[in-house]
Parts: structure tokens; sequence; C-alpha cells
């Protein structure tokens, strides 16, 4: 109940803080009639925000404008007339209003047929030269891009293909060099240069693997082998850009010639059995083939011992350097030694004097080495401190690199979002706007406008029923007036006449008191009349009330209410017994 | 629209007055849309003497740049508001973009026409034949008594420049059948145009 | 019109004058059988020995019956013509009504399997028609372009083929108009003349 309650008062403070005026209060939810809840719903209706509508028409708009789209055409093209084809150039009609051009034929349809073409690069770049020889070809020998394909029909495609293998491989090199390219810390040719090198020894490794397997296993593994390899360079090359991808097949063509003859021909033994017209021809063949294998195998194993051989020469003449060098070195030594040996046999003959000036010799180089490591000791320290120094700067340099590497990806991240949501702001403000030139404008507010002066209208009309009535009214209560004006007239005049006979005569005297009485019960009638009429009017008054108050439900919201009243009580007194337990 | 580094360079080129002229720009775009065109201007540009001034290899860059962005443009359905964005992009002078804008807004059906035209259908059926015979009898069989149409119909292959005919006969009750699903799938259409 | 036979075909139908009319009865039906389904030589052969005659006889007793229904079915030919076709052949009065019976409940049965083995031109068989749009090609993104591919099927001699069109709204509207008009022309006074007097 009293959770009930909180939740009333909660409420209507919500609502009374969004601005509104009326009575609110708890009552009003737990006890409720139809005419306040209808005012508080329109209020908060009214104060839903509107966008929610808005973005559920958005959703809706893209697959609605194409469906008008292709209703309008389908419209157009029923209703434009019917021409024989011998007519048409090309199957095009241009129909409708403005003129919107419409296929209705298909011989002049072509396939997709892209073919390579050649544009000429960076001829305006002055910082950059290009070839003498490549200018010339761009000047001289090149054909305009429209005239590059054999057939004009395929002039379209080419260019739209190559378009799109420019741009693809600009994403996916972008993306590279995003991904690791700028981790590596090299320039864009260094990189790519490793790139390339890798590859290069990935393949050349394969090859080397494949032709010694080659030379041992039999030529349809081998075929097989090559196949298996050259998809997977060529998956990998696909990767790349692509004019390495070409470069890489063109080599490996070269590489490839001698062992692909090879496959060729042991593709074509492996047919010879299968086809069995002649059975001779075949014997022959057989025959011959199994010469030629014994020869090849003869061929190939001489082949490597040849390679055997000739690897070791190499190895032999190499060890042969490496001797003589050695041999050259120790003998350098000995000569060396044998000049300081004669020198001091040289000196022996005046061993004496020799001595002394050896000594004195000795002493000098003794100091100036001191004098040196002296002069060393001063040099060094500064340069010892400017290498540390140095060093220092150096790391905080290359934290610095870092750091800006690390923002100039976010950059570029961002710069792809806020690319990407430029485009999608664009595309709705294109639809949107398209939307908005569809709308008939006007309509509303017509619509508002009409029901205005319709409901003014009616107001008019019903202000002078009004007035009719009131003027009936008064013309009666005039009437009333006047007839009551002239009763109290006759009355006093017949008073009068009667008054004066009265003396008189006896009976006039019994008539006037009859006419007397006869008035006094006449107004006592008109003003029960009366009565009756102000009695009826405050009846229907009362009705009304007690309708309205019927409205309000007021019989059962008592009974509602005394029923919480009831469930408080009990609350309490359970709280109460709980309190009470307690203490 | 996405266009590649080589043609945004190409189309600076195009832009630009030290290269292009402003006198024979607009009949360098005129020259362009042709040779997308029209099969005997592919090599118009090359035999202008009016280009001679430029200097041959960026001329041929500076048109194979926009011929790509023409047909493009064409491809995207791009409208000129956005087609001026990319050449401001590329730094073209107001004037310039207001002339190729013109150009390729009116150029831009026909592009449209070309590129539409690249691709794959049935036989097109663009015309019919019907010849009513009153079959009276054969070999084997008198008083058959029965009206039988011959209908043909012209199909278009892509490709071909003459009719495929498909021929077939039917009965009245069979070609009411026809009739019927041909009338029903205009009613569809008409429905469906109706939206 | 009547019937003609010559001596031949009367010798070998005169054969059915020898036997009961319930046997007479039991040829026509295996007539009619062979008619569908071809001869089978065996039936003869149990024929020919319950009756205790030739092989040869029945044979050309059934097969003069089967040629005597497919011609007079092939022409048409009416119930009093066909009764005056067979009096030549000295048939009693009920057999002859056995045999007009058998005639008229067969007639359109045996005139359908001639018309199969007439000459037939490929023939509409069924259409069946879908509404494609267009919406982008790889060359051209953004378009609408209604396209109806219809699917005739046809049958030459039982053998039945396919084949896929396409048309345009603008076609289809005058493919239908011009068929309509074809099929309208057929009410034409003058073809209800031409049909009326070719009976």
């Amino acid at each position: 109940m009293s959770a009930k309650f909180r939740m009333g008062t909660d409420l209507a403070k919500y609502i009374q803080e969004l601005g509104y005026r009326n009575e609110l209060g708890y009552q009003t939810f737990l006890y409720s009639n139809d005419a306040d809840i209808r005012k508080v719903f329109m209020f908060i209706v009214d104060k839903l925000p509107k966008e929610t509508v808005e973005a559920q028409e958005e959703t809706l708009g893209a697959s609605i404008l194409l469906q008008r789209a292709i209703a309008s055409t389908l419209a157009r093209q029923l209703s434009s007339p019917w021409a024989p084809s011998y007519l048409k150039e090309n199957g095009i009609t241009w129909r409708g209003i403005p003129p919107c051009w419409q296929r209705e034929g298909a011989s002049s349809l072509c396939h997709f047929h892209s073919c390579r073409i050649t544009k000429p690069f960076r001829t305006g770049d002055i910082t950059k030269k290009i070839p003498k020889e490549l200018r010339f070809y761009y000047t001289k020998i090149l054909p305009v891009v429209t005239n590059q394909t054999l057939q004009h029909n395929d002039t379209a495609p080419s260019v739209i293909e190559e378009n799109a293998i420019e741009y693809t491989q600009q994403q996916e090199w972008e993306s590279e060099w995003n991904q690791s390219g700028l981790g590596s810390r090299l320039s864009e040719e260094e990189y790519r240069a490793r790139k390339k090198e890798r590859i290069k020894k990935k393949i050349t490794d394969q090859l080397r693997q494949d032709r010694q397997r080659g030379g041992t296993t039999a030529g349809s593994s081998l075929s097989l082998d090559l196949q298996q390899m050259i998809s997977s360079i060529s998956g990998r090359a696909s990767t790349t850009t692509k004019t390495k991808g070409s470069r890489f097949t063109h080599t490996e063509k070269l590489l490839f010639a001698k062992d692909e003859e090879k496959v060729i021909s042991e593709v074509g033994t492996g047919e010879g059995p299968r086809t069995k017209t002649e059975e001779e021809l075949q014997k022959e063949r057989e025959v011959e083939v199994g010469d030629l294998r014994e020869e090849l195998n003869n061929l190939v194993s001489r082949l490597e011992s040849v390679d055997m051989d000739m690897r070791k020469f190499t190895a032999g003449i190499q060890q042969m350097e490496e001797e003589i060098g050695n041999q050259g070195r120790i003998n350098k030594e000995k000569e060396e030694g044998f000049i300081v040996k004669k020198r001091t046999l040289d000196l022996l003959p005046d061993a004496e004097n020799n001595i002394t000036k050896l000594q004195a010799v000795v002493d000098n180089s003794g100091q100036r080495l001191i004098n040196l490591a002296n002069q060393w000791e001063k040099h060094r320290a500064p340069l010892i401190e400017q290498y540390r120094d140095l060093k220092d700067l150096t790391s905080k340099k290359e934290s610095e690199a870092h750091k800006m590497l690390e923002e100039i990806k976010e950059f570029r991240k961002k710069m792809k979002e806020v690319a990407d949501e430029a485009r999608n702001k664009e595309e709705l403000q294109k639809q949107l706007t398209s939307e908005y030139e569809r709308m008939t404008k006007d309509v509303n507010r017509l619509a508002y406008t009409k029901r205005i002066t319709e409901i003014v209208a009616n107001i008019k009309k019903q202000k002078k029923e009004i007035d009719k009535v009131l003027v009936d009214t008064r013309a009666v209560q005039k009437e009333i007036n006047q007839l009551s004006g002239k009763l109290d007239r006759q009355f006093t005049v017949t008073d009068e006449l009667i008054f004066r006979d009265a003396k008189k005569d006896e009976a006039v005297k019994k008539a006037y008191r009859y006419l007397a009485a006869l008035h006094e019960n006449c107004e006592l009638l008109i003003k029960t009349v009366e009565e009756t009429g102000l009695i009826m009017r405050e009846i229907r008054e009362l009705e009304d009330q007690i309708e309205s108050e019927s409205h309000k439900k007021v019989l059962s919201n008592l009974e509602k209410i005394s029923a919480d009243f009831q469930q408080m009580k009990k609350e309490n007194a359970a709280m109460l017994a709980k309190l009470k337990g307690k203490s | 629209m996405e266009l590649g580094q080589c043609t945004l360079e190409g189309l600076a080129l195009a832009g630009d007055a030290a290269h292009i002229p402003d006198k024979i720009f607009q009949p360098f775009i005129t020259r362009a849309c042709d040779g997308v065109l029209d099969v005997r201007s592919r090599d118009a540009i090359a035999k202008d003497s009016s280009f001679q001034s430029v200097d041959l290899a960026v001329l041929k860059e500076a048109y194979a740049a926009v011929v790509t962005l023409l047909l493009e443009a064409a491809k995207n359905d791009v409208d000129s508001n956005s087609i001026s964005s990319v050449l401001e992009d590329c730094k073209f002078t107001s004037d310039r973009i207001d002339i190729f804008s013109k150009l390729y807004k009116d150029r831009k059906p026909y592009l449209q026409i070309l590129l539409g035209r690249i691709g794959d259908s049935c036989p097109h059926i663009v015309d019919v034949d019907w010849r009513m015979d009153y079959y009276i009898k054969n070999n084997h069989l008198e008083k058959v008594n029965q009206a039988v149409y011959l209908i043909t119909l012209k199909t278009e292959v892509p490709g071909q420049k003459d009719f495929k005919e498909v021929q077939f006969s039917c009965t009245q009750e069979q070609l009411q059948d026809l009739v019927g699903k041909l009338r029903d799938a205009t009613k569809s259409m008409e429905k469906a145009s109706q939206l | 019109m009547l019937l003609m036979f010559d001596d031949k075909q009367k010798t070998h139908l005169s054969f059915l004058l020898k036997v009961d009319i319930g046997v007479v009865q039991e040829f026509c039906r295996l007539s009619f059988e062979f008619l569908r389904k071809g001869s089978n030589p065996k039936v003869y052969q149990g024929a020919a020995q319950k009756l205790g005659v030739e092989l040869e006889s029945v044979q050309n007793g059934v097969e003069g019956l089967m040629y005597l229904f497919t011609e007079s079915s092939k022409f048409m030919i009416s119930e009093i013509d066909f009764q005056d076709s067979i009096m030549t052949l000295g048939f009693s009065e009920e057999l002859r009504h056995s045999l007009l019976q058998m005639y008229m409940k067969n007639r359109n049965e045996v005139r359908e399997i001639l018309s199969e083995m007439s000459m037939d031109l490929p023939h509409y068989h069924n259409l069946e028609w879908r509404l494609d749009v267009e919406l982008a090609s790889r060359t051209l993104r953004h378009q609408t372009t209604p396209t109806v591919l219809l699917k005739l099927h046809t049958k030459e001699n039982s053998k039945m083929s396919t084949q896929v069109l396409q048309t345009d709204p603008i076609n289809l509207l005058h493919l239908t108009k011009v068929l309509e008009q074809a099929l309208q022309e057929m009410k034409s006074p003058y073809c209800r003349r031409i049909v009326r007097n070719i009976k």
C-alpha cells in the first residue's frame, strides 16, 4: 500500500517537474477518473521526444524510396507508346517529362570485357624527372585512353576496371602499411624492397627444394608439387602489389622452363597407356619412354655427380686459399722476428754504450707515454661526457618518435572514421533532401486551417441560435410583464368600481369579497408556478452535478479508499505488533 | 565514388591553367565525352590541332583522368554537386567546375546508356507476328476443323543485329491460356506501378 | 458419304457372317484394343483354336473390322451413312446394330489416336512469368530497369522443350494486345462464316 502511495506521489512529482500545470497528486493515479487521466496523457504524449518517430521513418526511407522509384519507372514505361524496334536506335527510347531513357531491346548489349590500358603517370610533376625514353613513349607512341582497346565497346569497362584496380591496390597498400609498415620504421621504398627480397628468397628456396625432390621422385608428383607451389606463390603474390606479381610470374616462368619441359614429357608418357588403339605403337612408345627415362636418370645422376665434384672442387679451392693466407701471415711474422733479431745482433759489439743509449730511449719513451696518457685523459673526459649526453638524447628522441608513430596511427584511424562518417552523413542528407522534395508541404496546414474555419463557422452558428433563444426569452418576459401590468390595472379598476358599488348593495359587497379572494388566490398560484420553475431548474442543475460526480466514480473510489484505509490500518497494526515484539 | 591516386593527379593536371589553358578547357572536356561515347571520335583528341600547345604526355594523362572521372561518376549516378566537390579537391577554379558540371549533366544520360548496355540478357521479345490457319484435314484424319494459330516471337539477342525468331503453334484454347497469363502479368505490373 | 470396300475386304469380313454375334462383339473389342495398343498374334491363335477355324481367317476378320472402324472414324461418317455402308456386306440387322453401337462409342477415341499420328508442330504448352527489376550492374550502380522473364514450355510429339525469354513492360503490353486481337479475330463475322461453311 505504501509502495503504491509512494509510486503515485513520485509519478506526480515527475510530471509536475515536466511542467504540468493542472492539479496533480497521488490520488490522480490511485483513484483515477477518465478526464484527469486523459489530460495527463495528452500532456505526456505532447512531451514525447519526436526523434524516435523520425528515426523510424529514416530506416524505412531507403526501401520506400526504392519502391517508389520502381513504381514510377513502371508507370512511365506502361504509359509510353510502343514502337517497332527498327524505329529505335539501339533499342533506346526517350519518354516521360523530363525525358528519361529506357532500353526496349537487347541487341545492343555487349559483355563486360576489359583489357589492360596504360595511362601516362606524373608527367606534369617537375620535381621528379621521368626517363627520356618513357617520355618519348608517352608523347609519340602511346595512343589516348579511348583508343587503346581493340573494340570501342571495351573502352568503358577497361577504364572502370583500371580505376578499380588502382583503388584497391591503394587501399591494400594503405592497410598493410598501417598494420605492419609503420611499425617497422622503414621508409616506404625500403619496406617494399625488403618485402620483395623476402618473397624472392622464399620462391628460390622452394624452387631448390622442388628440384632436389624432382630428381629422385616420379615426375607426376613433381608436376603436382609444381602446381601446388605456383598456386601458393600466386596466392601470396596476389596480396602484394600487382606489378610485383607479374614480375614474379615472369621470373618464375624463366626458372621453370626446363622443369616444365620435363613435366610435359612425363605427362605425355602418362597418357600413352591410356590410348589403347594401337598396341605396337604403344609398346614402342613404352620402350622408348623407358629408354628415355633411363637416359634421363643417367643424365640426372651424372649431373648430380658433376655437381658434387664441382662443389668439392670449390671447397678445395677455398681451403687452399685459406692455407695460402695462413702461410703468408706466418711468413710475415717470421720476417719481422728476423729483423728484430738482426738489429739486436748489430748492437751487440758496442754493448755498454748501446745499453745506456737504449736505457735513455726507454726512459724517454716512458716519459712520453705518461705525457700521452695525461693528454688522453684530458681529452677523454669531455668526450665521454658528450657521448653520454648524446646517448640520452637519442633515447629520448626514440621514445618521442615512438609516441609520434602511435599518434600518427591514431590519426589515420580517426581520419578514416571521420571520412566514413562524412560519407554516411552525406548519403543521409541526400536521402532526406529527396524525401523532403517529395513531401507535399502545404497539405497539413491547409487541412488545419480548413478545420479551424469550420469550427469558427460552427461557433458562429451556435451563437446565432443562442441569440435567437435569448430574444425569445426576452419577448416572453416582456409579454409576461405586460400581462401582469394589465392585470394590475384591471384589478385596481375593478376593485374601485366594485368597492364603490359595494357600499350600496349587499350582493356587490359579497362579490367584492370574492374578487379579493380570487385575486389573492391567483397571486398565490402564480407564485407557486414560479417557485416550481425555480425548483425545476435547481433539480436540473443538481442532476447535472450528479452526473459529473458520477463520472468521477466517487463511489467506487470511495470503496477503494476505504479498502486502502483498512489495509493501511492492518499494516500499521502489524508494524506496531512487530515493534512491540522487538522491544 | 572512388578514384585512384593516378586519376586524382591527372585531374589536377586538367584543372591547372598552366597545363590546359582556359581557352581550350571546354573543347578538351567535350572531346573526352565524345571519345567515350562515339566510336568515330575515339581518337579525335590526338588529331585535333587546337591542343598543339599542350605537352602531349600531359594531355594524355589529363585526358585519361577526365575519362575515368566521367565514367565513374556516371556509373555511380553522381549528381553535379558531388562532382564539383571532387573537382574542388583537385583545385579546379569555379569557372571550370561550372563548365565541367554542365557538360557532365548534359552527357550523363548518354554515358549511362553506354554503361547500361554492358551486360547480358536472355532473348528479348520486341515484337510478335501471328497467323491464323483453319486446320481442315491431314493424311490420317479428316474434318479436323479447328483454328490453329502460328505465333512468331521476334527476339533480340545480345550482340546480334538480326532477330532470332521463336515459333510455335497453338489452338484457340491454348492461345486463350497464353493471353490469360500475359494479361495476368500486365495486371500485376500495373498494380506494382501504383504503389 | 459411303464407305467403299474392295472384294478382298469383303471376303475378309464375310467370315463374320459365319460366327455368333457374341464372337463378333468379342472381335470388335479386340480390334479396338489393338488400335489402342497394337496387335497381338497370340490372341489370334487362342481365338482360332477356340473357334476351330484357321488362324488367318480370324486375323483377317479382326483386321477387317479395324479397317472399317478407322476409316469410318477418319471421315467422321454419320450414323446413317455407317449403317448404309455396312449394308452391302450382308450383315444381319442385329449385327449391324451392335457394330453401329461399337462405332459410336469408340469413334472419338479412335479419332484421338489418329490425331496423335498426324503431323505436329511445336505447340504451346505452358507459360511462366516473373517480374524482375534490375537495380544495379557492374557498370551502372543505380538503376531501376524492370524486366519480365518468361519461361515458355512448348511440346512437339510429347517432347517438351523450354525457352527462357525476357521482355520489358512496353513490349509486354504490346504482345498482350496483339495476341488478344488475334484471339478476338476468331469471333469476327468473317471467321464465323468460314467455320460455319466448312463442315
